[in-house]
């Protein structure tokens, strides 16, 4: 193809044996192109031996600096991903993409449902809460907490300015964290029982806990849900949540998850096809183990022995 | 001997080449089909109100993408007004003004730019872009700094890059006899400039603007970031410039976004999603495709020349 053209824009001049001297030489390019080709296929050969994990941001923290040690340690091949939250771990390791999903919500019937035949094993490494957060503004005005009864209205769009909750006069930016995600899961099911029940809205959404922290902190007036762990009181704060009863308020605190007193709380979940073997199996002793589960506080949730669960 | 056996290895490259270029054009036209059943669901159920309505709720299985097309159009609008005139104003500068030792470095520099992977756009977009433009747009009163208007100036910066390298070809391809011959004639730098240079220059030009919208509309991840993702964002008043300091979302950043693996599994959502792709893959095709034209009609001017 280049050769013609290029005598075209020459005015049709013979191709000369020296001239062909100069070019890249055909062979050289179809040995490129195999070259390449199989450089391709063998990357994705080798795949399969690396030990593949995706799923939630949430349960990522701990997940992820036990794959860094086991990598050092056992020299094995670990890569974890959170593309997708919670639902994208489920789909992944259900197509076989990856082998252990991270899910911070528990596999509902909807899932089992979509992918049958699939023999989901699911293994609870620690706890989280999912905690209501807002930008520094809202709370240095002075607001503390909400009764599930003010998120449902900020939720609805009944209210959109914290006037309504005597506040200085400030537009109520909700970020909605995107369907799928677990900890939108959590908020839902709070909220209206089940979260195929909650109505549809439109807010801005949020994806993975990093976005979400980035974005409430640095804009007014902002609300959002988001992993306990990652209210770090400095640039979004944790709200408390009003007893529905009897009105008092209840922090969103490690002791109240534990006293199983605060409501939005979740199951930090790895989730595998089947029985684990292998590496898998390796992996998830390793989680249940004294130093996972020890990663696991390290990251500010609940491990299974504060739950009263250990093994 | 050494000439036949040269003669050989290019039919045989030839051939080869042949059937590269079957296997592709057979890859795409099967990507199409798949693509087109995939989505049959979508239109039995929603027929042509997946193109005109701006609902989209997929637990209420309502698809709607108008909403989204819009985002995608404006977005990329808002980018190609502002990369235009500063890309093919930079082109003039590189090409006309900036003397050749200096000029390599420059264009190089440039092009680096086109090859910083978006995700690297995406993150600076979110800590520098998001609160600069959150500041500069308080007159308006948004809600936050992701908004249309945000994400319009991010892919203008990122298709920067494109807009001005191109151009600058399209400049260096008119003769230099003929600025010569136009400074002889007495005209002026910026005469020659406007009435040699850029009416030769117009068709590479345009070609560089498609490519650059091009780029613009298929975006993702950048995008993505920046402009937050709110569904059913659809002015009351089409001509108003209110919704451009509002958050919104395009087709690709729907793509990118955690619903496709919600999808997964469910033959109509499923269907809504890849008939987004494929709004998104025509979308892309005709302004590929008015590209590849105006290039062509360049080449028969020269030729009839």
């Amino acid at each position: 193809m280049t050769h013609s053209t290029n005598t075209t824009e020459k005015g049709a001049q013979p191709v000369s044996v020296n001239d062909a001297r100069n070019r890249v030489s055909p062979f050289a390019i179809a040995v490129f192109l195999v070259v390449a080709s199989l450089s391709i296929l063998i990357g994705c050969g080798s795949d399969g031996e690396a030990l593949r994990i995706n799923g939630s941001t949430t349960v990522n923290p701990p997940v992820a600096e036990a794959a860094e040690i086991l990598r050092a340690e056992r020299r094995i091949e670990i890569r974890v991903d959170t593309q997708g939250g919670s639902s994208g771990g489920i789909a992944r390791v259900a197509d076989g993409l990856a082998d252990i999903g991270m899910s911070s919500k528990p596999l509902a019937e909807t899932d089992r449902a979509k992918y049958l035949g699939v023999d989901f094993r699911s293994k609870k490494i620690g706890a989280d809460a999912v905690a209501l957060v807002v930008s520094k503004d809202v709370w240095d005005a002075g607001l503390r907490a909400l009764s599930r009864e003010d998120v449902r209205k900020i939720y609805e769009g009944e209210v959109d300015d914290w006037i309504a909750f005597d506040l200085p006069e400030q537009k109520i930016a909700f970020f909605d964290k995107e369907p799928g995600r677990g900890t939108w899961e959590v908020f839902a099911t709070w909220l209206y029982g089940d979260s195929s029940a909650a109505p549809t809205v439109d807010f801005p959404e949020v994806g993975g806990n990093e976005e979400t922290r980035n974005k409430v902190a640095t804009t007014p007036g902002a609300i959002s849900q988001l992993s306990m762990s990652w209210a770090d009181g400095e640039s979004v704060f944790a709200l408390g949540i009003y007893d529905d009863e009897e009105g008092s308020v209840i922090e969103c605190t490690p002791e109240n998850v534990e006293a199983g007193i605060y409501p939005m709380t979740r199951s930090l979940l790895l989730i595998t096809r089947g029985d684990a073997e292998g590496n898998v199996k390796m992996f998830l002793d390793f989680m249940l183990g004294e130093r996972g589960q020890e990663l696991v506080r390290k990251h500010g949730y609940l491990a299974l022995a504060d739950l009263g669960e250990g093994e | 001997m050494i000439h036949d056996l040269r003669i050989a290895r290019r039919d045989w490259i030839r051939q080869a080449s042949i059937g590269f270029s079957a296997l592709a054009a057979v890859v795409f036209v099967a990507m199409i089909g798949m693509f087109v059943a995939q989505s049959l669901p979508v239109w039995r159920s929603e027929g042509l109100s997946f193109l005109v309505s701006n609902r989209w709720h997929y637990r209420h299985a309502a698809f709607g993408a108008l909403a989204m097309i819009y985002g995608t159009l404006v977005v990329s609008a808002i980018a190609l007004a502002i990369a235009a005139p500063i890309g093919i104003g930079a082109a003039v500068f590189t090409s006309e003004v900036l003397s050749a030792r200096y000029r390599s470095p420059v264009k190089i520099a440039i092009e680096l730019l086109a090859g910083i992977p978006s995700v690297v756009y995406g993150l600076l977009g979110i800590v520098l872009l998001r609160d600069w433009m959150f500041a500069l747009t308080q007159p308006f009163d948004p809600l936050s700094g992701d908004t249309l208007l945000t994400a319009g100036v991010l892919l203008a910066i990122m298709v920067l890059p494109t807009v001005m390298t191109i151009a600058d070809d399209a400049l260096r391809g008119v003769p230099a006899r003929q600025r010569a011959a136009a400074r002889g004639l007495g005209l002026t730098r910026a005469e020659t400039l406007l009435s040699v240079i850029l009416p030769q220059a117009w068709r590479g030009i345009g070609a560089a603007l498609l490519l650059a919208l091009g780029r613009a509309l298929g975006e993702g991840i950048a995008v993505f970031m920046v402009i937050g993702r709110q569904d059913n964002q659809w002015p009351a008043n089409p001509l108003s410039l209110r919704p451009l300091v509002e958050a919104g979302q395009t087709l690709s950043t729907k793509l990118v976004g955690s619903e496709t693996h919600i999808a997964y599994g469910d033959p109509l959502h499923w269907a809504a999603m890849v008939n987004l792709g494929l709004v998104l893959l025509v979308l892309t095709s005709a302004v590929t495709w008015l590209g590849v034209r105006w290039t062509r009609r360049k080449e028969r001017h020269a030729a009839s020349r």
